[in-house]
């Protein structure tokens, strides 16, 4: 991470000292400009020096404003629940765009580790006919979701299941399977941003539950969760490849798969879908064929 | 009239003499300066647009058959109704042009006074009318202008003078709020830059009413502004511009229009530059750099947005700019190849020419292109009387284009 110059402190308090406690968390000018003038166009005056305080201390600037824009959405954020990243908002999109040109009727969509409840969410608005499930293991995250629910306008099922213990859900069928689960393995947890390891804010401020997790995640939902909902598709988010191939491998064997790349050119979905069924349409989300930055 | 057209053919004479004739003794001299012509109340219209005109005719005759062969899709009527609406406004110039011609020849013909002053005063009635019928059928026998029923996207950008600069160009920024307004066209402001002084340095703006495009596409250009800055101490008068960049908007720059947006570029076309210091992405990060950089190869475009807190808009809003700017430039090439084709050098809407001076110590705005003053700055600037310049504006252009497409007809 690029250190704070004396000289970048100088320009910032020049052009407005409240800049100087933000440059801390942003390290870059530009960003602590457009995220001051965010603070005080979404928070009352009287809550700007706190504001600025607490983001100082590397809290996200998504607690302290309280929400996220996700797609159309406004997706409620707090401390407790993974905030919403651009990168799953960018495949929600497309997905939501490749289901609505493939105009299959009577899709039901089970988003496990729904978190603030942002995909379901997002799935539900943009196409009303889907049936939906979320569900998570942590009770701040349900009231968080309940809560977004009605913000959102929409209806959704919430549930609480532990995803490494299905067995425990009675059985329904699901054409679609969605999950953002956590996938930064341990190791990694602890090791700065540079070595591959993760931002001070989010280790200090976003729950552990929600980021550290691996392989067995992948293994639940395509050996386990895959079958017994009787899938036709698997929209998974993902960081690395091992966990792509660890998917891939759990899944039964008459079914295709596919790699999705971020706009930052990041390993970041595995796309499977069942041979013949109407979830192929799936394959339009692969682009790992496809020249990237 | 018709009474009078009929009673004209009843007693046209044979020896056709007008009354004056009668006076004078030298006959044929004087019968030429004293006869009245339908060319002295009124010019008739170019013999270019009336033989557009003709195509016009035969283009609906055309459309017709396809209509009633049941071709009946969206394209096939929505220019069978343009063309319908504009042969029905020449079809009356016609007939009152036919009229006039029967008034005059009652005044040169007839010999009975009473008769002869009633078709005068009938003339002056029908002429104001024709001028009117005349002007509106031959601005719609132009071509029309591509990207004319588009909502615009409006770039302000400071030029020449520093601060007070950029305080004009938040003052034209307001201007065009204003104008908006007083039109009630929805506008939204898409992005605001603010260099490190606090100054802006670039607006952009949406009007997002169909056809303001059409309507604020004169905008273009330079401005100038003349008064005391607020910046000044010592009272002295500054001269500082703002560039205006008006572009047809083409997409809505919102989620819904970005997956449209992006399917009109190939991958090798474009470039999308996102925040990459973040490693791996994803979990790992939570950063709000949402700014989208995108980069247009074949004409180097390049377009950033940082506003919006989530990075799809951001995105969808770059294309929406991206897409506005190609489409700017694909007119401006067409604009530029029919001006080739003319010898006397234009001066209009170059973009380098300031168009509009801002007077602030003599209360005045002037259009340098059509040379139409406004003595009522804060009435300009509040946006009633905009609509006042445009038609000035309308009326050189239109001579403008009419010159264009005599010359280009001359080169076939």
């Amino acid at each position: 991470m690029a250190r704070l110059t004396l000289n970048l402190l100088r320009r910032a308090n020049a052009i407005n000292p409240q800049l100087v406690p933000l440059l801390k968390a942003t390290r870059s000018l530009q960003l602590a400009i457009a995220e001051l003038r965010w603070i005080k166009q979404e928070l009352p005056r009287s809550q700007w020096t706190d504001a600025i305080r607490k983001r100082a201390q590397l809290v996200p600037l998504q607690y302290i404003l309280g929400s996220q824009p996700f797609g159309s959405l406004d997706i409620l954020c707090s401390p407790g629940v993974l905030i919403p990243r651009w990168e799953t908002e960018e495949w929600c999109m497309k997905l939501v765009d490749v289901l609505r040109s493939a105009a299959v009727s009577d899709i039901s969509v089970l988003d496990a580790c729904t978190g603030s409840g942002c995909i379901p969410l997002l799935l539900k608005k943009e196409l009303p006919a889907l049936q939906v499930l979320a569900v998570d293991l942590s009770d701040k995250a349900l009231h968080l979701a309940l809560e977004n629910m009605r913000r959102a306008n929409v209806t959704i099922d919430v549930q609480k299941v532990d995803v490494l213990n299905y067995n425990a859900v009675p059985e329904q069928r699901f054409t679609l399977v969605t999950s953002n689960p956590p996938y930064i393995p341990a190791s990694d947890f602890d090791k700065p941003l540079l070595l591959n390891g993760v931002d001070a804010s989010v280790r200090l401020h976003e729950p552990r539950m929600a980021l550290v997790g691996h392989l067995e995640f992948y293994r639940a939902l395509a050996r386990d969760i895959v079958p017994a909902c009787h899938s036709e598709g698997v929209v998974l988010e993902l960081g690395y490849e091992d966990q792509y191939l660890e998917t891939i491998a759990n899944l039964p064997l008459n079914w295709s798969h596919g790699r999705y790349f971020d706009l930052a050119g990041n390993l970041r979905c595995a796309i499977a879908w069942k041979n013949g069924s109407s979830m192929e349409c799936l394959g339009r989300l692969v682009n790992e064929n496809q020249s990237h930055p | 009239m018709i009474r009078l057209l009929s009673q004209l053919q009843k007693s046209r004479s044979p020896a056709r003499v007008t009354n004056l004739v009668v006076k004078m003794p030298q006959i044929i001299a004087h019968r030429y300066n004293a006869t009245v012509t339908v060319d002295q109340y009124f010019e008739p219209m170019h013999p270019l647009l009336l033989k557009r005109a003709e195509n016009l005719s035969n283009e609906f005759e055309d459309l017709e058959k396809q209509m009633s062969l049941g071709a009946f899709d969206q394209e096939t009527s929505i220019k069978f109704s343009n063309v319908s609406i504009v042969l029905d406004l020449y079809n009356s110039y016609v007939r009152d042009l036919e009229n006039l011609k029967g008034l005059v020849d009652i005044v040169n013909e007839e010999t009975d006074a009473e008769l002869i002053s009633e078709a005068e005063s009938e003339i002056e009635t029908l002429v104001p009318l024709l001028q009117a019928c005349s002007q509106n059928v031959q601005k719609r026998l132009l071509p029309v202008l591509k990207h004319s029923d588009k909502p615009a996207i409006l770039e302000l950008r400071p030029g020449v003078g520093g601060s007070e600069a950029a305080i004009f160009t938040k003052d034209l920024l307001n201007m065009y709020i204003a104008i908006a307004h007083f039109n009630r066209w929805p506008h939204t402001i898409v992005s605001e830059g603010e260099n490190s002084a606090g100054f802006m340095n670039e607006a952009i703006i949406s009007i997002d009413a169909p056809g303001a495009y059409n309507i604020l596409r004169h905008e273009s250009g330079v401005h100038r502004v003349q008064r005391v800055p607020a910046t000044e101490v010592k009272g002295r008068i500054h001269t500082s511009t703002a560039a205006v960049v008006v572009l047809p908007k083409i997409s809505e720059g919102t989620e819904q229009s970005l997956a449209d947006d992006e399917r009109q570029f190939s991958p090798s076309e474009i470039r999308i530059d996102t925040m990459r210091a973040g490693g791996k992405g994803g979990q790992h990060v939570n950063t709000t750099d949402s700014a989208v950089r995108i980069v247009h190869l074949p004409t180097g475009i390049t377009v950033m947005q940082q506003d919006e807190r989530s990075q799809p808009r951001n995105k969808a809003k770059a294309f929406s700019i991206l897409r506005a700017r190609l489409a700017q430039l694909e007119r401006e090439k067409e604009v530029a190849e029919q001006k080739k084709l003319r010898t006397d050098q234009v001066t209009t809407t170059d973009r380098s020419d300031k168009i509009r001076t801002y007077n602030y110590s003599q209360n005045r705005v002037t259009d340098h292109r059509c040379g139409h003053l406004i003595h009522d700055l804060p009435g300009f600037m509040a946006g009633t009387k905009f609509a006042e310049l445009v038609e000035r504006l309308e009326e050189t252009e239109f001579e403008d284009r009419l010159q264009n497409l005599i010359a280009q007809e001359n080169c076939k």
